[in-house]
Protein backbone atom coordinates (compact mmCIF):
# COMPACT_ATOMS: atom_id res chain seq x y z
CA UNK A 1 0.00 0.00 0.00
CA UNK A 2 1.40 3.43 -0.77
CA UNK A 3 1.84 6.08 2.13
CA UNK A 4 -1.22 8.12 2.77
CA UNK A 5 -0.98 12.33 1.61
CA UNK A 6 0.18 14.26 5.08
CA UNK A 7 -2.85 16.32 5.90
CA UNK A 8 -2.43 20.66 5.53
CA UNK A 9 0.63 21.90 7.64
CA UNK A 10 2.22 18.42 7.77
CA UNK A 11 5.32 16.63 5.90
CA UNK A 12 5.79 12.86 5.96
CA UNK A 13 8.41 11.02 7.07
CA UNK A 14 9.16 7.96 6.00
CA UNK A 15 11.01 4.72 7.62
CA UNK A 16 12.88 2.21 6.76
CA UNK A 17 14.56 -0.98 7.49
CA UNK A 18 16.50 -0.36 11.39
CA UNK A 19 14.25 3.28 11.58
CA UNK A 20 11.05 1.09 10.73
CA UNK A 21 12.41 -1.64 13.80
CA UNK A 22 13.19 1.39 15.98
CA UNK A 23 10.11 3.45 15.42
CA UNK A 24 7.42 -0.19 14.74
CA UNK A 25 5.95 2.45 11.95
CA UNK A 26 6.40 3.14 8.08
CA UNK A 27 6.17 6.55 8.19
CA UNK A 28 4.85 9.82 10.50
CA UNK A 29 3.38 13.03 9.73
CA UNK A 30 5.11 15.89 11.10
CA UNK A 31 4.24 19.53 11.41
CA UNK A 32 5.18 21.86 8.59
CA UNK A 33 7.34 24.31 8.15
CA UNK A 34 10.43 22.78 9.98
CA UNK A 35 13.77 23.84 9.92
CA UNK A 36 15.59 20.62 8.60
CA UNK A 37 18.48 21.48 11.10
CA UNK A 38 15.72 20.62 13.80
CA UNK A 39 14.68 17.24 12.32
CA UNK A 40 16.89 15.04 14.43
CA UNK A 41 16.11 16.89 17.73
CA UNK A 42 12.21 16.56 16.68
CA UNK A 43 12.54 12.83 15.70
CA UNK A 44 14.80 11.96 19.12
CA UNK A 45 12.44 13.60 21.33
CA UNK A 46 9.30 11.37 19.82
CA UNK A 47 12.05 8.52 19.60
CA UNK A 48 14.41 8.82 22.32
CA UNK A 49 17.12 6.85 21.83
CA UNK A 50 16.62 6.67 17.82
CA UNK A 51 19.68 9.52 16.98
CA UNK A 52 22.70 7.23 18.44
CA UNK A 53 20.84 4.03 17.10
CA UNK A 54 20.15 4.66 13.64
CA UNK A 55 19.96 8.51 12.54
CA UNK A 56 23.45 9.02 12.92
CA UNK A 57 24.41 6.19 10.71
CA UNK A 58 21.63 6.89 8.31
CA UNK A 59 21.58 9.07 4.79
CA UNK A 60 18.29 11.58 5.09
CA UNK A 61 16.45 12.72 1.40
CA UNK A 62 13.77 15.17 0.85
CA UNK A 63 11.83 14.86 -1.92
CA UNK A 64 14.38 12.53 -3.38
CA UNK A 65 17.08 14.09 -3.10
CA UNK A 66 19.50 13.55 -0.68
CA UNK A 67 20.46 16.47 1.63
CA UNK A 68 23.32 16.41 4.44
CA UNK A 69 22.09 16.77 7.92
CA UNK A 70 25.20 17.43 9.58
CA UNK A 71 25.94 20.27 6.92
CA UNK A 72 22.28 21.61 7.50
CA UNK A 73 22.67 21.22 11.18
CA UNK A 74 25.82 23.68 11.23
CA UNK A 75 24.02 26.13 9.28
CA UNK A 76 21.14 26.45 11.80
CA UNK A 77 18.68 29.13 10.42
CA UNK A 78 20.11 29.90 7.34
CA UNK A 79 19.46 25.99 5.65
CA UNK A 80 16.28 23.91 4.34
CA UNK A 81 13.14 24.15 5.69
CA UNK A 82 11.15 21.44 5.17
CA UNK A 83 7.78 22.76 3.48
CA UNK A 84 4.26 21.06 3.89
CA UNK A 85 3.86 17.99 1.44
CA UNK A 86 7.42 17.02 1.28
CA UNK A 87 8.47 13.85 1.41
CA UNK A 88 11.50 13.39 3.63
CA UNK A 89 13.17 10.01 4.25
CA UNK A 90 15.54 8.06 6.43
CA UNK A 91 17.83 5.92 4.79
CA UNK A 92 19.72 2.96 6.80
CA UNK A 93 22.64 1.67 5.07
CA UNK A 94 21.34 -0.04 2.63
CA UNK A 95 21.51 -4.18 2.00
CA UNK A 96 20.58 -5.17 -1.77
CA UNK A 97 21.73 -8.37 -3.46
CA UNK B 1 6.12 -13.04 16.06
CA UNK B 2 8.72 -10.47 14.72
CA UNK B 3 7.02 -7.27 13.96
CA UNK B 4 7.67 -7.23 10.48
CA UNK B 5 6.44 -10.73 9.37
CA UNK B 6 3.90 -9.11 6.99
CA UNK B 7 6.72 -6.86 5.55
CA UNK B 8 4.75 -2.93 3.82
CA UNK B 9 4.14 -4.30 0.09
CA UNK B 10 3.88 -0.40 -1.13
CA UNK B 11 2.77 -2.22 -4.97
CA UNK B 12 1.90 -4.96 -6.70
CA UNK B 13 3.71 -6.49 -9.69
CA UNK B 14 6.16 -4.93 -10.95
CA UNK B 15 7.55 -1.08 -11.40
CA UNK B 16 10.34 0.07 -13.85
CA UNK B 17 12.41 2.89 -15.94
CA UNK B 18 13.13 2.44 -19.23
CA UNK B 19 15.20 4.66 -21.90
CA UNK B 20 17.49 3.94 -24.59
CA UNK B 21 18.39 0.08 -23.92
CA UNK B 22 18.54 0.89 -20.05
CA UNK B 23 15.97 -0.70 -18.16
CA UNK B 24 15.53 -1.11 -14.57
CA UNK B 25 12.99 -2.75 -12.25
CA UNK B 26 11.77 -3.75 -9.16
CA UNK B 27 9.09 -6.46 -8.52
CA UNK B 28 7.66 -8.80 -6.36
CA UNK B 29 7.43 -11.92 -8.47
CA UNK B 30 9.97 -14.26 -9.54
CA UNK B 31 12.79 -12.60 -12.42
CA UNK B 32 13.13 -13.92 -15.19
CA UNK B 33 16.83 -14.44 -16.69
CA UNK B 34 16.03 -15.21 -20.43
CA UNK B 35 13.63 -12.34 -19.89
CA UNK B 36 16.47 -9.91 -19.42
CA UNK B 37 19.34 -11.52 -21.26
CA UNK B 38 16.22 -10.90 -24.20
CA UNK B 39 16.14 -7.03 -23.24
CA UNK B 40 19.78 -6.44 -24.12
CA UNK B 41 20.55 -8.61 -27.19
CA UNK B 42 21.44 -6.92 -30.49
CA UNK B 43 22.98 -7.38 -33.55
CA UNK B 44 25.45 -5.15 -32.50
CA UNK B 45 26.40 -7.43 -29.41
CA UNK B 46 29.04 -10.01 -29.89
CA UNK B 47 28.75 -10.51 -25.99
CA UNK B 48 26.14 -10.87 -23.47
CA UNK B 49 26.78 -10.85 -19.68
CA UNK B 50 24.21 -12.69 -17.02
CA UNK B 51 24.56 -12.18 -13.90
CA UNK B 52 22.14 -14.09 -11.19
CA UNK B 53 22.51 -13.48 -7.12
CA UNK B 54 20.78 -15.98 -5.36
CA UNK B 55 20.03 -16.43 -2.15
CA UNK B 56 22.41 -18.86 0.08
CA UNK B 57 21.09 -21.20 2.86
CA UNK B 58 23.81 -20.52 5.22
CA UNK B 59 24.85 -17.25 7.12
CA UNK B 60 27.93 -17.99 9.39
CA UNK B 61 26.67 -21.47 9.94
CA UNK B 62 23.24 -20.42 11.11
CA UNK B 63 20.83 -22.18 8.48
CA UNK B 64 19.02 -19.28 6.70
CA UNK B 65 15.29 -20.20 5.68
CA UNK B 66 14.77 -17.09 3.32
CA UNK B 67 15.02 -13.52 2.60
CA UNK B 68 13.04 -10.47 2.45
CA UNK B 69 13.69 -7.31 0.85
CA UNK B 70 12.14 -4.03 1.50
CA UNK B 71 12.64 -0.86 -0.65
CA UNK B 72 11.78 2.98 -1.13
CA UNK B 73 10.83 2.18 -4.97
CA UNK B 74 10.76 5.69 -6.15
CA UNK B 75 14.55 6.79 -5.27
CA UNK B 76 15.33 2.95 -5.76
CA UNK B 77 14.38 2.55 -9.03
CA UNK B 78 16.04 6.36 -10.14
CA UNK B 79 19.06 4.86 -8.34
CA UNK B 80 19.46 1.98 -10.34
CA UNK B 81 18.64 4.41 -13.54
CA UNK B 82 21.33 6.28 -12.52
CA UNK B 83 24.19 3.03 -11.65
CA UNK B 84 22.68 1.47 -15.62
CA UNK B 85 23.27 4.76 -17.30
CA UNK B 86 26.82 5.51 -16.25
CA UNK B 87 27.68 2.04 -16.76
CA UNK B 88 26.63 1.65 -20.11
CA UNK B 89 28.87 5.54 -21.07
CA UNK B 90 31.83 3.80 -19.19
CA UNK B 91 31.84 0.20 -20.98
CA UNK B 92 30.28 1.78 -24.16
CA UNK B 93 27.37 -0.83 -23.56
CA UNK B 94 25.13 -1.74 -26.16
CA UNK B 95 21.85 -2.29 -23.58
CA UNK B 96 21.58 -2.85 -20.02
CA UNK B 97 19.38 -4.46 -17.64
CA UNK B 98 19.05 -4.37 -13.80
CA UNK B 99 16.13 -6.04 -12.05
CA UNK B 100 15.63 -6.93 -8.19
CA UNK B 101 13.24 -8.71 -6.55
CA UNK B 102 11.04 -7.24 -3.47
CA UNK B 103 9.33 -8.98 -0.54
CA UNK B 104 10.18 -12.64 0.09
CA UNK B 105 12.39 -14.89 -1.98
CA UNK B 106 12.97 -18.40 -0.35
CA UNK B 107 16.88 -20.10 -1.22
CA UNK B 108 18.10 -20.50 -4.05
CA UNK B 109 16.23 -17.99 -6.03
CA UNK B 110 17.21 -15.09 -7.77
CA UNK B 111 17.45 -11.85 -6.04
CA UNK B 112 18.90 -9.33 -8.78
CA UNK B 113 19.26 -10.30 -12.32
CA UNK B 114 21.93 -8.12 -14.16
CA UNK B 115 22.10 -8.53 -18.21
CA UNK B 116 24.47 -6.43 -20.17
CA UNK B 117 25.28 -6.53 -24.18
CA UNK B 118 28.53 -5.12 -25.26
CA UNK B 119 30.43 -5.31 -28.52
CA UNK B 120 33.15 -8.06 -27.32
CA UNK B 121 33.34 -9.84 -24.36
CA UNK B 122 35.82 -8.18 -21.85
CA UNK B 123 33.63 -5.05 -21.44
CA UNK B 124 30.87 -7.11 -21.00
CA UNK B 125 32.53 -8.73 -18.06
CA UNK B 126 34.04 -5.52 -16.52
CA UNK B 127 30.56 -3.76 -16.57
CA UNK B 128 28.84 -6.41 -15.27
CA UNK B 129 30.59 -6.93 -12.29
CA UNK B 130 30.78 -2.70 -11.48
CA UNK B 131 27.14 -2.57 -12.06
CA UNK B 132 26.57 -4.93 -9.21
CA UNK B 133 29.18 -3.12 -6.62
CA UNK B 134 27.55 -0.03 -7.57
CA UNK B 135 24.17 -1.69 -6.69
CA UNK B 136 24.86 -3.24 -3.63
CA UNK B 137 26.63 -0.17 -2.40
CA UNK B 138 24.29 2.50 -3.14
CA UNK B 139 20.64 1.16 -4.36
CA UNK B 140 18.25 1.98 -1.75
CA UNK B 141 16.77 -1.61 -0.98
CA UNK B 142 17.14 -3.27 2.71
CA UNK B 143 17.43 -7.65 3.32
CA UNK B 144 16.17 -9.18 5.94
CA UNK B 145 17.58 -12.58 6.77
CA UNK B 146 15.15 -15.28 8.32
CA UNK B 147 17.02 -17.82 10.49
CA UNK B 148 15.78 -21.64 11.42
CA UNK B 149 15.59 -20.83 14.81
CA UNK B 150 13.65 -18.04 14.39
CA UNK B 151 15.62 -15.11 14.95
CA UNK B 152 15.53 -12.35 12.13
CA UNK B 153 18.69 -10.41 11.12
CA UNK B 154 19.24 -7.60 9.15
CA UNK B 155 22.53 -7.65 7.16
CA UNK B 156 24.63 -4.72 6.90
CA UNK B 157 27.57 -5.31 4.28
CA UNK B 158 28.44 -8.25 2.20
CA UNK B 159 29.78 -11.10 5.43
CA UNK B 160 29.22 -8.34 8.00
CA UNK B 161 27.00 -9.75 11.05
CA UNK B 162 23.74 -7.65 11.46
CA UNK B 163 21.03 -6.73 13.92
CA UNK B 164 18.43 -7.82 15.14
CA UNK B 165 15.57 -6.68 13.07
CA UNK B 166 13.07 -6.41 16.45
CA UNK B 167 14.83 -3.95 19.32
CA UNK B 168 14.44 -5.41 22.90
Amino acid sequence: MATPKAPADHFTLLYFAAATSFTRKQHDFLPAPMPLSQLYDTVEAKYPGIKAKVLESSALTVNLEYVDAEEEGAKGGQGTVIQSGDEVAIIPPVSSG
Amino acid sequence: MAANSTPQKPFEGEQSLSEHNIHVSLTYDSLDATKAMNRVKSGEAGAVVLFAGCTRSTFHSKTVTHLAYSTYPPLALRTLLSIAKDVKAKHELVGISISHRLGRVDIGEESVIIAVSAPHRKAGWLAGEECLEHVKERVEIWKEEWFEDGGVWRSNRDGAVGVPVVES
